[in-house]
Parts: C-alpha cells; structure tokens; sequence
C-alpha cells in the first residue's frame, strides 16, 4: 500500500509541477469575517491576472495563523493581530497586510422594538457580565426615551468558538469596562460571565432570530443579511451610532497616527464623533522572507491590487475601505516583502 | 375472569399495532428529511449548478461542478488506497485468521471503525499534509480510504465465512492450489456481498466532512491535481451554509440535494447489482 502511495504521490507532484510553469497558484486560507470579499477578489483579480490561480478557504482566524505558521499555505488571514507569542513561533517575520475594515453589531430580538435601540459602553458591559438582567432596567430606558422597553428577562448569546468577532467585541468591553479586565479579559475565546453559546456568527444570529429577549454580537453582514435588529452604540464623543461604511473608515482613520510601523493595531473604541466604536481592521499575513521567488512575487502583485482597486468591492459587501494614509503605511510594508533579501516589489 | 385466548390476541395486537407506529415514524423522519431536503434544494438546482464553477457572492447563477469532480475524485483515491487492503485483510481475516494474530487484527480494524472521522482527518494532517507543506487531494483520499477500510474488511469478513466449507474442500479435491481456491472459489462466490460492502463503504465515505476540512481543504477552480487542495461537496455545503448570504444558502441545500442524490443511487446500484446478477449464489 505504501509503494502505491509513492506512485500515486510522485505522478500526481509531476502532474503539478507542470501547471506550475504556465501558472502561479497561491493558497490563503483562515479569517471568515472577509471571505465573501476574498471570493469576490479572487473571481475579479482572476479578470486581471489570470496567469495567477488564488484560492481561499475560510477556516477562522486561529487556523490562518496556524497554517502560515506550518507553512502549508501561501498566506494567512486573521481579524486579529497575531501576538508577540504567536510571532515567535513562526520564527520568520511576518508582515500584517490590512484589506479590509468591518464592524461587529451588537443584535437583539425584541418584539416590538425597532432596530436602532441606544446602547452604552456601560450598559453593554453591565449585560454581558450578567448584571443587568431585564430589558426594562432604567438604564437601558434613560437612553430610549419613548421606547417602551418589555419587562423581559434578557438572554446572552455568546460565540463558542474562538473566534476573531469575539476578540473584537472584548477587546472593546476591555477598554470601556475596568471590571469587564478584572473578570473577563481579552481572546479569541474567553470565559463568559453570562449566557449561552453559538457556533459561529451564523449561530450566533441564529439563536437571537429565534429566542425573544435575547441579545448577540456579530460581524455587520450577518445582521444586515438576516434582517437581524441591531443598536447603535455610543461611542467616546457621547454620539449613538450604527455600523456603517462612513463610520468603520472614520474609526480607522481617526486612529491612524497611533498606528505602529508593524500595522497591528486595534481601532476599538475609536476618537471623534463620527465614530462607530467597535470597529475591526482584518488582515492578511504572509511572511516577509518568500521561499518562491514566483509565488513570493505573485501574493504581493495581489496584495499591491487589493489594497487599491481591490477597496471598491468592499462597500457592497458591507465591508468598509481602508483610509488613505493607512494604504500609504500598508504599502511600505508591502515593500519589504523579498526573496533572497531582493525587494520583490518594484514600485 | 378474562378468557386467556381473548387476552392473547388483544396483546398480540396492541405489540403489532406499536411495531407498526415505531416503523411508520423510523419512515416519516427519513421521509420529512429527505422531503425537506428536496423542497429547500430544488429552486436552486438546474443545469447550471451542476456544470458551472461558482460566482463570488452578490452575482446570481454560478454551480458546484469542481465540487462534484472533486467529491468523486477524493472518493477514487479512497478506493484506490483503500479497496486492495480493506478485501485482503477481510479475505485473511476469514480464511486464515483463526489464530491470536487475526483476532487481533479484528480487534483493531473494530477500533479502527470506531474512531471519530475527525480524528482520521488529523491523522491525516500531520502525517500527510504537514510533511508535505500543503493540503491535497491525496490527503484527502487518503483519510477517507482509513475510514473505509474497516468497513470493507469486516463485511468482507462476514461474506466469505458464509461461504460452504464444501465448496473449499471441493475445489481443493479437484487439485486446485490453496491461492487459486482462495482468489477463484471463495472470494468469487462471495463478490456479491464484498460489492455490497464496498458500496456502503462509498456510501459512508461519500458524505463525511470532518476528515476533510484539514486535507483536501477546499477550492473554487477546477482541479484533478492530486498534489493540491481540492472541492468537494461536504465541504462546499458547510462553507456556503454558515455564510450570510441567502443565494449561498440556497445554493447549499442544492448540494445537499445533489449529495443525498448520488448516495441513493450508490444504494440504489448495491441493490440492483446484488439482485440481479448474484440472487442465486449470494449467501
């Protein structure tokens, strides 16, 4: 069986190596959050470049790191920055390409509630940690005047998995809620003081959808899609807020004097008044140091477009384009990207 | 006082009626199933679908075939790793297995089928994909092929100590050599059953995911290269049933809808194929 396997093995390389000559295939896999706008890039990149075949699989952030890490794909996706720790295990330097922004919506089903309930930073936290029980609680009708507000018991809906949508939402609570720090803290997944789980932003929506009273967070398409109500969040200059287009790119852009040489950055939580505060950059990951001069060359042409033309499907898909002078930043680091300790890009 | 006969036959009919009720609900859940399946699939299924590649999201049309090309792919590679070594070990089992070695190996094939498919897939992984660096089509085969060699060496197990030990005996009596008994008497007679046992192997293999998420990964282009990452239709309808999009979902049910098709007709071939061709010898 074994020398079956070589066989098997050693025609199907052959067969391989060949297609290789006339074209350049790239793997990608990881982040969920923006694979409808992978697959949108990829069908569009494909119109022109189409010596490049570029695939994407959408197996979550987690395992985007991972698999960069173990080399088995040609670059990574993650909505979350990698960590000083998981950097380390790569061992070779990688750079965080930002291509897209999106937002998390905080969703909930309450009948007879129209979307746009006002929510704070405060009260936000207060729910998630399981203090604030009823939908009616005075805190909640203090910022909804007008709305009257069921004396119902409201439900947590939590991911289960780890995920980079949960990463996101805490890394926000951590920031507005020093109690939220002391008990809870950040991650990918964390353990939940209130509530119960879903598997999945589309597990997520699911439950709320069905369970009256109940309240969620999940990326902007999800609750868009599914007609899902969703609230406007207050955000540091006192104003409420839904997720848009205008608001995602205002957070990025209002944070991009902080941003580091390295890119990786959170934009939760965000200054100014146009701001929708919990807001994500996500990111593709490849390693600066390419082992193919071929595919090395390849990932960067296509990076060098999406971070460009590649923005104008962003908005339709509920994606947000990256602002201007961080394109500019991007691009710098774009530049580093080599082989052989040869730039790859010459532009 | 009751009259015991009376008793009898009002006992006698209570247990029919409730094996009658249990067998009707057993049929109307495979039927509500099936049937749901059929009518959320069917909107999004025609020509297209099945011969098309798939469009990004927001574009209406587009179809599975890679996924289709793909899912008999990986199932070719897992009969061709796993068929040879799944009917060997069984015809071992069943011949010359009578001893502490070959109750061993029942032992562990048992286990073997025991084991979660997701498993399988991370064995796979590490011993395929990583030293490789890549997911391809051959890890996936490959992960499926372990799945499906308990099953067919069991079955084939089974179906071969059906055979009459006087048909051994008589060929061996006509000077034939202990191979050629083995391979044209015993395993000849008994192809029927090993058939049957190699569908259902195809059959279960056929809609498994988990083995396959680490493996053959996935793939929106066309591909027959066993080297590299493959579609297949478990994967396609997990992938496009957690998106948010409703043309995905509706694309989904469709592949299930094509998934539940193909399998029926695997059953469907096991049915007519033993019928047919081996009603009289088949044990």
């Amino acid at each position: 069986m074994l020398l079956l396997c070589l066989l098997i093995l050693s025609t199907g390389g052959c067969g391989g190596t060949k297609d290789g000559a006339e074209e350049v295939s790239l793997q990608g896999a990881g982040a969920t959050f923006p694979y409808p706008l992978y697959s949108k890039w990829i069908s569009e990149y494909h119109k022109v470049n189409a010596r490049v075949r570029l695939d994407y699989q959408s197996i979550g952030s987690g395992g985007g790191i991972k698999q960069l890490t173990e080399r088995t794909v040609d670059f990574g996706a993650s909505d979350v920055p990698m960590t000083d720790e998981q950097l380390r295990t790569a061992a070779k330097e990688v750079l965080h390409i930002p291509s897209a922004l999106g937002a998390v919506a905080v969703i909930y089903n309450l009948p007879g509630v129209a979307s746009g309930l006002k929510i704070t930073s405060d009260l936000l936290a207060d729910i998630f940690l399981g203090k604030i029980t009823k939908w009616n609680h005075p805190g909640i009708s203090a910022h909804n005047p007008g709305v009257s507000m069921p004396n119902a018991d409201i439900l947590v809906v939590h991911r289960t998995d780890g995920s980079g949508t949960t990463a996101v939402f805490v890394d926000y609570l951590n920031k507005v809620s020093s109690e939220w720090v002391g008990r809870v803290g950040r991650g990918t997944s964390v353990n939940w003081p209130a509530g119960i789980g879903g598997k999945g932003n589309e597990g997520v929506a699911g439950q709320v959808k069905q369970t009256a009273g109940s309240i969620g967070y999940v990326e902007l398409a999800y609750a868009e899609q599914n007609q899902i109500a969703y609230a406007e969040i207050r955000n540091r200059s006192g104003i409420f807020l839904k997720p848009s287009v205008a608001n995602i790119t205002a957070a990025a852009a209002s944070m991009s004097a902080q941003v580091p040489d390295d890119l990786r950055v959170s934009i939760t939580d965000a200054e100014g008044p146009a701001v929708y505060p919990i807001s994500a950059l996500t990111y593709i990951l490849v390693f600066r140091e390419q082992v193919d001069e071929q595919k090395g060359k390849a990932v960067g042409d296509f990076l060098w477009w999406a971070i460009h033309d590649g923005q104008k499907f962003t908005g339709p898909l509920q994606y947000a384009p990256l602002p201007d002078d961080l394109v500019k930043k991007t691009e710098t680091r774009l530049r580093l990207l080599s082989f052989n300790n040869q730039p790859l890009l010459h532009r | 006082m009751i009259d015991p006969l009376r008793y009898r036959k009002v006992v006698n009919g209570v247990m029919t009626g409730a094996t009658f009720i249990c067998a009707l609900a057993v049929l109307a859940i495979l039927f509500a199933i099936l049937g749901y399946i059929v009518a959320q699939g069917i909107a999004a299924l025609n020509i297209d679908f099945l011969t098309k590649l798939p469009k990004p999201v927001g574009e209406s049309g587009g179809g599975i075939a890679h996924a289709i090309v793909g899912s008999m792919l990986l199932i070719g590679i897992a009969i061709l790793l796993g068929l040879p070594s799944g009917i060997l070990a069984g015809l071992y089992l069943a011949e010359f297995g009578k001893n502490k070695l070959g109750r061993f190996i029942e032992f562990v094939t048992d286990i073997l089928a025991g084991t979660p498919s997701i498993i399988v897939g991370i064995f796979a992984y590490t011993l395929i994909v990583l030293p490789m660096k890549r997911f391809s089509a051959f890890a996936g085969g490959a992960a499926l092929a372990l799945i499906m060699i308990p099953i067919i060496t069991r079955t084939t197990q089974e179906i071969i100590q059906l055979v009459p030990q006087t048909l051994r005996e008589g060929a061996l009596a006509l000077g034939a050599p202990q191979w050629r008994v083995t391979l044209g008497v015993v395993l000849r007679s008994a192809a029927g059953g090993v058939a049957t046992g190699v569908m259902l192997a195809i059959a279960r293999v056929a809609g498994e995911t988990a083995p396959l998420l680490f493996t053959a990964l996935g793939s929106h282009h066309w591909s027959t290269a066993l080297d590299r990452p493959v579609a297949s239709l478990t994967v396609t309808i997990y992938d496009y049933a957690k998106a948010p999009y409703d043309d995905w979902h509706a694309q989904a049910w469709a592949g299930a809808l094509v998934l539940v098709m193909m399998i029926g007709m695997t059953n469907l071939a096991v049915r007519l194929f033993t019928h047919s061709r081996y009603s009289g010898t088949h044990p």
